[in-house]
C-alpha cells in the first residue's frame, strides 16, 4: 500500500506491506535509523517519536495507521544542518545520561513529550513518564538529572 | 511539536566542550551507526529456526516447503554446516577436575542436528528477500520431536539417569577444587563458632538494549568478507570466527561502530555469525540477521546461574581461622566460551574476600542442563563470591553475637602486610579496607540508623542496614600486552588504533584525556579507532574492566615515545642538549642554565607539531604497549532499605558508595560506570530472574515477565571515591565497570536481611521480589 506522511517537516511517500510496522517503515523504508527497535512487546521504548506531538512507540502501531501524521523523530529534533541541538539532547549529554546510546533516541524523545506536558515535573512525574523507556548502562539517575536540566534550560 | 524551542546552539562537531563525550553528539541525534543500520543494496535477510524443547531427539525433519515459500534463497541445515567444514562455537577454557582428569568439555555445534538441548537452539536457517518473508516461509517448518525428560536446573541435572551428552555421567563436566582442603579441614576443627550459609546467585540475562546482530558481506575482487557485529573488540571475535568458520583471518574483517551494550555477551561468535558467513560467501549476496528480544531472551549466553555455598571458622574471639565453599555452577546445555572460566578460576581467586584467611578451600560442580548455555555477566563470577563472602560475614556476626562492623574490622588484612599473598595464592597489592569502610559508615550515618528505623516503624514499616566491604580482581586479560598505534596525518591529528572496542564506555573520551594529559594534544587534534582492519595489533578486547588501564597505558606509553621524539626535536631547534629541556604539562621549557641565553623559552605540544613539516609529523608515529594484569578495585557499600510489610514493596532509602578506583582519568565517566553497576546489581537483588519451569520451558522470555530496572527505583548514590594508587599498570587505575554490582549486591542482600532477621527469617535468596519478602512475613507474623 502507498502511505504519505509528513516526517521532520517534509512529505513522504512510501510503499509498504499492509503489515509494516512504523518503525519499520522509518528504518527500512526511509532510512531514519535513530529510532531503534529494542524489543518485539513494547516494553523498551527505543523506537518512541512523536506522532501529533505525542510520544508513540512506532513499534506499536502500522505505518497504515500513521497515514497523514506528523511525525518528529531523534533525526529531525533540531536542525542537523546547523549543529544545534535541542536543550533535551543537550542536557542528555551534559548529564552524561547516555552510555551506549541505543536507548537514548527514545528518551530523548519520550522526555520532549514529558516536557510538553509537564514543563517543571517532579520526581514522580519524570519516573512516570519515562516508564516506558528502559536503559541498561546509566543506572537512570544521570537521565532523572538530564530530564531537570532539560527542563530548566527550556524554562530560561 | 517542537519548532518554538529555543535551540542550544553548538557546533555539530565531536570536539564540542558543551558535550560531556565526544561520542554523545551522533548518539543524541540519531547518527549512531549500529549494527541493525548497516544497509547493502539487495541484501538478504535471515531467521533463525530453534528448538521449542529442551531436551529431544529430532526425529524427522522436513524443510522443503520452507524452501518452496516466497522470496526464500536458502535454507541452512546441520548437513550444510558440516559441509562448509564449520566447527562448534568456541569454549574459552578446560579446566583438570579434582582427580587430575580432564574436564569434560562439549561445545555447542552451530545448529542442532540429531538432539537439541536447550529452547532456542537453532536447528536451521532460512535466508530470504525479506525478515518478514523468512519469518512466514520458517511457520512452514516440520519437525518431529521424541521428547526426552529434562534437567532445567542443576540437582534434577546430576540426579538424571539418561544424561544431556553422551559420555558425561550426571551432566558433571568436572568437580573442580582450588586451596587447601587440609589446612581448611584443619582449621574447622579448630573453630569455636562456625557458619554456614547457601546462597543463589540466580540466572540472569545480560540484557544489552542493542539486540544481537550479524551483517555479512561476501568478498568482492581483491576485498575481503565484511562482518558487521558487536564486539567488545576486533581481536577475540577474528579468532573465534576464524576458529569457527575455519576462513583463515585474512579473508575476513570484523567491523564494528556503534555497540548498544555488552556486559560481557559480546565477546565470541554465536551460531549466527558462522551462518551469515557461509550463507553469503554461498549466495555471493550479503545477508543481514537481526536479533529480536525473544531471541535475546532465548539465545543469548545467560550470566550468573551459581549457588554458593559457603562456611567460615572463628574462633572466640571472632578472628576467621578458614573458609571454604561447595559451590554448583550452571553451564547450561553446552560449555560455551566463558563458563568454565566463570566456575573455577573467577569464584575461587578472591574467595576470601577482604579479610585475612589463613585457610581457604572450594569445590565447584559444573554441570549440564537444558537451558540456555552460560557465559560472562558484569563480573563474571566476581560480584557473585563478594555477594557470597559478603552474606557469610554477616550471617556468622549475627549468628554468634558479633558486630557484623567489629567483626569485618578485626579481620582486614593489615596494611601493613601488602602486598598480601591469600592462602590460595593471589597476590593484592594494595588496598586500605578499614578506611573506607569507616567513611563509608560517617557518609551514611550509619550509627544513626536506630532512630531512623524508629521513624519507620512507627510508620508502619521495616526497616534494615546493611554494608559489604568487597574487593574483586578486575580483568588479566588474555593477550600478552596491550598495543595501540599511534599515527600523525600530514595535518597533525594523532589517530590512535588499538584492539579494544567500547559498548558505552567512552574509549575515545577516555583516552583522548589519557594523550590531552601526557602529550598535550588538544582534543580536536585526537581520535580513537578501534578494530581498524588494516591495524594489525597485540590488544585485549573490553571486558573485565580492564581497558582504562590496559590499553590506557598503552596509550600512556605511546605518549611518552611521542614525548621522546618532539624533545629530539626541540633540542635541534633551540641548540641545546637533552638535559636542558623539561617537558610538563603539555609545554617543553628550555631550562635556564649559568652562562647560557638566560631568556625561558616554552613551546606547547600543539604548537610545535604545528611547526613541524607533514613528513616531521609523520616521523613522530608510535606504537605503545603496555603489560597490565589484574588490578584490585574495592569498596564498601551501604544500603539502607525500607519495606512495608503490608505489600513487600521495599524502597532503597538510602544507598552509599565509598570506592578506591585507584587513580581517575574521568570522574564523570568513572560515576556513569558506578551507577550502572549499582543498578544493575539492584535489578539482580530485587527483580530479575530467568525462570525455567520443570521441562525446561523458558517462562521469563520477554520483557513483560523479565523485570529490568526502570528510572526512579534506585534514586540515589552517594558516592565518594578514596584513591589508593597502584604500581599494577602505567596509570595508576583501577577497574570500574563491575565494582559497582559487586558492591551493590551483597549490600543491598545484608540490608533487606537486617530488616528481616528480626522475623526469624535467617536466609533468602535473591530476587527479593515483593510477592517473597510478603509471603515470607505473612508467614512468621
Amino acid at each position: 500500500m502507498n502511505i504519505s506522511l509528513h516526517i521532520n517537516g517534509q512529505v513522504r511517500a512510501a510503499e509498504t506491506d499492509d503489515r509494516t510496522l512504523l518503525v519499520n517503515l522509518l528504518r527500512d523504508h526511509l532510512g531514519l535509523t535513530g529510532t531503534h527497535v529494542g524489543c518485539d512487546t513494547s516494553q523498551c521504548g527505543c523506537c518512541t517519536v512523536l506522532l501529533d506531538g505525542q510520544a508513540v512507540k512506532s513499534c506499536t502501531m502500522l505505518a497504515a495507521q500513521a497515514q497523514g501524521s506528523q511525525i518528529t523523530t531523534i533525526e529531525g529534533l533540531a536542525p542537523a544542518s546547523t549543529g544545534a541541538l535541542h536543550p533535551v539532547q543537550a542536557a542528555f549529554s551534559k548529564c552524561h545520561a547516555l552510555q551506549c546510546g541505543f536507548c537514548t533516541p527514545g528518551m530523548v524523545m519520550a522526555t520532549v513529550s514529558l516536557l510538553e506536558k509537564h514543563p517543571h515535573p517532579t520526581d514522580a512525574q519524570i519516573t512516570e513518564g519515562l516508564s516506558g523507556n528502559l536503559c541498561r548502562c546509566t543506572g537512570y539517575l544521570n537521565i532523572a538529572q538530564a530530564v531537570k536540566e532539560a527542563a530548566a534550560q527550556l524554562a530560561s | 511539536m517542537t519548532s518554538n524551542r529555543t535551540m542550544t546552539t553548538t557546533q555539530a562537531t565531536h570536539h564540542d566542550q558543551t558535550l560531556s563525550r565526544q561520542e554523545d553528539y551522533k548518539l543524541v541525534t540519531g547518527q549512531g551507526h549500529y549494527t541493525a543500520d548497516v544497509h547493502y543494496p539487495g541484501m538478504l535477510h535471515a531467521f533463525v529456526i530453534r528448538s521449542m524443547y529442551a531436551h529431544a531427539r529430532i526425529t524427522r525433519m522436513d524443510l522443503s516447503a520452507v524452501a518452496a515459500a516466497p522470496g526464500v534463497h536458502r535454507v541452512i541445515t546441520a548437513e550444510d554446516v558440516a559441509a562448509f567444514g564449520a566447527n562448534a562455537l568456541p569454549n574459552a577454557l578446560a579446566v583438570k577436575d579434582i582427580h587430575g582428569e580432564p574436564q569434560k568439555v562439549v561445545r555447542m555445534p552451530v545448529l542442532a542436528r540429531e538432539k537439541v538441548h536447550f529452547v532456542g537452539q537453532p536447528i536451521a536457517m532460512v535466508i530470504a528477500d525479506s525478515a518478514d518473508l523468512a519469518q512466514d516461509a520458517a511457520e512452514l517448518t516440520d519437525i518431529e520431536f521424541e521428547v526426552l525428560p529434562a534437567a532445567a536446573d542443576i540437582d534434577t541435572a546430576l540426579a538424571q539417569e539418561l544424561p544431556l551428552h553422551e559420555g558425561v555421567a550426571h551432566n558433571l563436566s568436572a568437580r573442580f577444587q582450588a586451596g587447601d582442603e587440609a589446612a581448611t579441614d584443619q582449621a574447622f576443627q579448630n573453630a569455636v563458632h562456625t557458619s554456614q550459609l547457601k546462597v543463589v546467585s540466580q540466572r540472569l540475562i545480560g540484557m544489552p538494549m542493542e539486540p544481537r546482530a550479524v551483517v555479512v558481506a561476501p568478498a568482492k575482487g581483491a576485498e575481503k568478507i565484511k562482518i558487521h557485529t558487536p564486539t567488545q573488540g576486533m581481536l577475540g571475535m577474528v579468532g573465534n570466527i576464524a576458529a569457527t568458520t575455519g576462513l583463515k583471518p585474512d579473508q575476513f574483517e570484523v567491523l564494528t561502530d556503534d555497540v548498544g551494550g555488552s556486559f560481557g555477551l559480546r565477546g565470541a561468535a554465536y551460531s549466527e555469525h558462522v551462518l551469515l558467513v557461509l550463507a553469503a560467501t554461498q549466495l555471493n549476496k550479503p545477508v543481514r540477521w537481526v536479533g529480536s528480544r525473544s531471541e535475546v531472551f532465548m539465545s543469548d549466553w545467560h550470566g550468573r546461574a551459581l549457588t554458593l555455598n559457603g562456611e567460615v571458622a572463628l574462633d572466640a574471639q571472632g578472628k576467621i581461622l578458614g573458609m571454604r565453599f561447595k559451590d554448583q555452577v550452571d553451564l547450561g546445555a553446552f560449555n560455551c566460551y566463558m563458563s568454565t572460566f566463570i566456575g573455577t578460576r573467577n569464584i575461587s581467586i578472591t574467595m576470601g574476600g577482604v579479610y585475612k584467611v589463613p585457610a581457604l578451600y572450594m569445590q565447584s560442580d559444573l554441570v549440564f542442563t537444558n537451558t540456555v548455555p552460560v557465559s560472562a555477566y558484569r563480573g563474571a563470577g566476581r560480584p557473585d563470591i563478594a555477594y557470597a563472602v559478603e552474606r557469610l560475614i554477616d550471617h556468622a556476626a549475627h549468628e554468634h553475637g558479633f558486630d557484623p562492623i567489629e567483626l569485618r574490622r578485626q579481620n582486614f588484612i593489615p596494611p601493613a602486610e601488602f602486598p598480601y599473598t591469600t592462602a590460595n595464592g593471589t597476590l593484592y597489592d594494595l588496598c586500605e579496607c578499614e578506611r573506607l569502610m569507616d567513611r563509608a559508615l560517617e557518609l551514611s550515618n550509619y550509627y544513626s540508623f536506630e532512630s531512623r528505623k524508629q521513624m519507620s516503624e512507627s510508620l508502619g514499616k521495616l526497616r534494615g542496614i546493611g554494608l559489604a566491604t568487597y574487593l574483586e580482581a578486575s580483568g588479566a586479560g588474555t593477550a600478552p600486552k596491550d598495543q595501540v598505534i599511534g599515527e600523525f596525518s600530514a595535518a597533525g591529528v594523532l589517530t590512535v588504533y588499538g584492539v579494544t572496542g567500547a559498548s558505552g564506555q567512552g574509549h575515545q573520551t577516555s583516552f583522548t584525556q589519557i594523550i590531552e594529559k601526557h602529550l598535550g594534544l588538544e582534543p580536536q587534534s585526537i581520535q580513537y579507532r578501534a578494530g581498524d582492519p588494516s591495524h594489525i595489533m597485540v590488544g585485549n578486547g573490553t571486558g573485565g574492566s580492564r581497558t582504562l588501564y590496559g590499553a590506557g597505558s598503552a596509550i600512556k606509553n605511546l605518549c611518552d615515545q611521542v614525548v621522546g621524539k618532539l624533545k629530539t626535536l626541540v633540542e635541534s631547534l633551540w641548540t641545546c642538549s637533552a638535559d636542558q629541556v623539561d617537558f610538563k604539562h603539555g609545554v617543553f621549557e628550555l631550562r635556564i642554565t649559568q652562562g647560557a641565553d638566560s631568556n625561558p623559552k616554552f613551546i606547547t605540544t600543539q604548537d610545535l607539531i604545528q611547526q613541524l613539516s607533514p613528513e616531521q609529523r609523520q616521523q613522530l608515529n608510535a606504537v605503545g604497549e603496555a603489560q597490565s594484569g589484574t588490578t584490585f578495585p574495592n569498596g564498601c557499600h551501604v544500603a539502607e532499605v525500607e519495606i512495608d510489610p503490608r505489600t513487600g514493596v521495599t524502597e532503597v532509602v538510602n544507598y552509599t558508595a565509598v570506592d578506591d578506583l585507584g587513580n581517575l582519568i574521568s570522574p564523570q565517566l568513572v560515576l556513569g560506570q558506578v551507577h550502572g553497576g549499582v543498578v544493575q546489581g539492584w535489578g539482580q537483588a530485587f527483580t530479575e530472574q530467568v525462570v525455567y519451569d520443570a521441562n525446561g520451558q523458558l517462562l521469563t522470555g520477554s520483557l513483560m515477565d523479565y523485570a529490568l530496572p526502570r528510572l526512579g527505583q534506585l534514586p540515589q548514590i552517594h558516592h565518594e571515591t578514596m584513591t589508593v594508587s597502584t604500581e599494577l599498570n602505567l596509570l595508576g587505575a583501577k577497574g570500574v565497570g563491575e565494582a559497582g554490582c559487586t558492591g551493590s549486591l551483597p549490600s543491598l542482600a545484608n540490608a533487606m536481611m537486617s530488616a528481616l532477621r528480626p522475623f526469624g527469617i535467617q536466609a533468602m535468596d535473591m530476587p527479593f521480589t515483593s510477592a517473597k519478602v510478603w509471603a515470607a512475613l505473612v508467614q512468621r507474623t
